[in-house]
């Protein structure tokens, strides 16, 4: 127990880690607010810049960056009308027509406060929940792994992007580039098209440099020349009334957010999505009405993506599977500074759980703090024009790519990404279901195979072993119902349902 | 009740041919790995995946039958000259040949040399030739990368 505090305290006692998770919460604040940045594309930068790190700094700050970011889009939804990041995109419904009303000021301030009230009610949940899953986890056999994965992987085609067949495609296409290489087990190489440079695979981190920071700052060239409107900003600090006001729906709308962000391959804008969708269904009396300037409208997705962070660490720490595309990040830096994310992490290292347990306590009061103060520096820092920032960005893509294995030719690589990416963004394709399927992809095949072998490569036995445990069946089931959600059956189902 | 139309965008339906012809790629490639695979062979989960890709490129191709172009497009050549306009606009065409020359010049010129000229010519460009400000920004971006990256990251630059 004294152990599991003293990791826990860990960053709030050593000065250094102190300095980066503020410095990171507070650069998360500005990553998430500029259009055209994003928490992904700051994160998978800075990856390859802390290769070199103590694990223990570079997890400060990644935590901070990750939840300042996520708060940070919100800000600009309120004062421009334009979220800095997806999960923002439901807060501009009434965060905007809020600042319009010349209440910027507090929304803001509440956004803050709800924001960071998700936050440690995220980090609460995964502090209570994970080490019990960790431990259950351990029982699970290669085919729950797979089931897991694929389920992940089903529910990130199904709710992002417009259409499910689009999302199935990024996942297939994400899983087939994280294949590219020699076979883990026979050493033939796949996928590489007989290239000798292909058969070390392509780093994942290029991928996401490539498809989250160079596709990005392309894509933000049809925006070049798009001004912002103004708001007057005053008054931030709510009173406490109006935050216990909002604080049983905030109650309900942080254990969305935590759900949803531990569902692997989901993250804070679909809980936004939910949260936002149970405000409506279950205030009968808003202060306003939803899409007008109701602070309830503000008070759900703040809420709902803040916590959905500490929801995504869940199967992160526990499985080793992403619960959304930062933590899908993260999980490379850990990899890469030797961790074995998944429920060994809890037996091996418990004191990087409880130090990023700590750590995420830590950047919500800061982001608390941050949040509440520098206003006015604020709204000019995110007045920087495109014109400076998308050159910057691939300066930056460039600098990161090449500081993972000094390759100029990964460089290359990670253009052309970009270039494919913003295609693919143009035709309504997310970038976040093709990382997913990069870092999943190795994971489902190994699984798979394991599962395989297991069953002694016999395509009945292993069908037969999906519905032959509990976990399995539950899995199994879930999958079937999702991808039944999908189809036609659905609605045959729901109007034979509705006739009987 | 009327349903909503979906639209169709310049250049989707080519792109979504052009998906197709990609997942036939690599179904063909996922083939070489080991011929028709074992269910526990390396070729296995590539050419589920393949098939995967092949199947659901078919259904957005299929999808287009229930999308319309906008009707303000007249015709493949009309839609052509929409998808140009909208993608090939003077400010991305040049961020992106500048860009394929910036990173060609890496190796030729130096880092830091190249990275300074492409910072001035993209800034130059963007911000209608306000020359003595783009340089100026350029010289302060190139030092802060020094001193961040080189100074505090100790990271190796091209």
């Amino acid at each position: 127990m004294s152990d599991t505090f003293s990791y826990f305290l860990m960053a709030w006692l050593d000065p250094q880690l102190l300095l980066l998770t503020a410095l990171g919460t507070l650069a998360g604040i500005y990553v998430g607010a500029i259009p055209g940045l994003s928490v992904t594309m700051a994160v998978s930068i800075l990856i390859s810049f802390t290769f070199a790190w103590d694990i223990n700094n570079a997890l400060a700050l990644m935590v901070g960056i990750y939840v300042g970011g996520v708060y940070g889009g919100s800000r600009t939804a309120i004062l421009l009308n334009i979220p800095g990041a997806p999960s923002a995109v439901v807060t501009a419904l009434d965060g905007y027509p809020l600042a319009q009303r010349g209440e910027a000021g507090r929304a803001i301030g509440l956004s803050t406060v709800m924001s960071v009230i998700g936050g440690l009610l995220g980090t609460l949940v995964l502090a209570g929940t994970a080490p019990y899953l960790a431990d259950m986890a351990l029982e699970f056999a290669s085919r729950d792994y797979f089931l897991i994965a694929v389920l992940g992987l089903l529910l990130v085609s199904t709710l992002s992007g417009k259409s499910l067949a689009r999302g199935i495609f990024s996942v297939a296409l994400g899983a087939t580039i994280g294949l590219i290489g020699m076979d883990q087990v026979t050493a033939q190489p796949r996928l590489t098209m007989g290239s000798m440079q292909l058969m070390g695979g392509i780093h994942y981190v290029v991928v996401m440099i490539g498809l989250f920071g160079a596709a990005e700052a392309f894509y933000q060239l049809h925006n070049l020349n798009k001004v912002p409107i103004k708001q007057k900003v005053d008054k931030i600090i709510p009173p406490l009334s109006m935050v216990l006001k909002f604080l049983p729906l905030s109650v309900r709308t942080s254990l969305i957010g935590v759900i949803v962000g531990a569902l692997p391959g989901t993250g804070g804008d679909i809980a936004s999505l939910f949260a936002y969708d149970h405000a409506k269904r279950s205030v009968k009396h808003p202060s306003r009405p939803f899409g007008e300037g109701a602070y309830e409208g503000l008070v759900a997705p703040e809420t709902a993506n803040n916590a959905a962070v500490g929801g995504a660490y869940v199967p992160m720490l526990t499985l080793g599977m992403p619960g959304d595309a930062v933590t899908a990040v993260i999980i490379g830096a850990l990899v890469i500074h030797g961790l074995n994310p998944g429920p060994m992490l809890m037996v091996e290292t418990p004191h990087i759980f409880w130090f990023t347990v700590g750590n995420l306590a830590l950047a919500n009061l800061f982001l608390l703090f941050f949040g509440l103060t520098g206003i006015k520096v604020f709204t000019k820092v995110v007045e920087v024009p495109k014109a400076i920032l998308i050159p910057l960005i691939l300066v930056l893509c460039v600098v990161g790519t090449y500081s993972i294995n000094s390759s100029m030719m990964e460089v290359y690589w990670m253009l052309g990404f970009g270039i494919l990416g913003y295609w693919l963004k143009v035709f309504g394709f997310q970038m976040g279901p093709i990382i997913l399927g990069v870092i999943l992809g190795p994971l489902l095949d190994e699984t798979y195979r394991q599962a395989m072998s297991s069953e002694g490569e016999s395509l009945g036995g292993f069908l037969l072993a999906l519905v032959s445990n509990p976990l399995s069946i539950v899995l199994t089931s879930v999958i079937v119902l999702v991808l039944l959600s999908q189809t036609p059956a659905k609605s045959w189902l729901l109007a034979r349902t509705r006739r009987s | 009740m009327s349903k909503k139309i979906e639209r169709v965008q310049a250049g989707e339906k080519v792109f979504d041919w052009l998906l197709l012809l990609l997942s036939i790629g690599v179904l063909v490639e996922a083939y070489r790995i080991d011929g028709i695979p074992g269910l526990n062979s390396p070729g296995s989960f590539p050419v589920g995946l393949a098939l995967i890709m092949l199947a659901s490129s078919l259904v957005i191709l299929f999808s287009h039958r229930r999308k319309r172009r906008d009707p303000q497009i007249r015709g493949a050549l009309h839609e052509f000259q929409v998808f140009w306009s909208e993608h090939f606009q003077p400010h991305i065409v040049v961020f992106t040949l500048v860009s394929v020359a910036y990173l060609t010049a890496i190796v030729w010129v130096s880092f830091y040399l190249s990275t300074f000229l492409f910072l001035s010519v993209m800034f130059i460009y963007y911000r209608n030739g306000r020359i003595l400000s783009s340089l100026l920004l350029s010289g302060l971006a190139i030092a802060v990368i020094y001193v961040l990256f080189t100074l505090v990251f100790r990271v190796y630059l091209p």
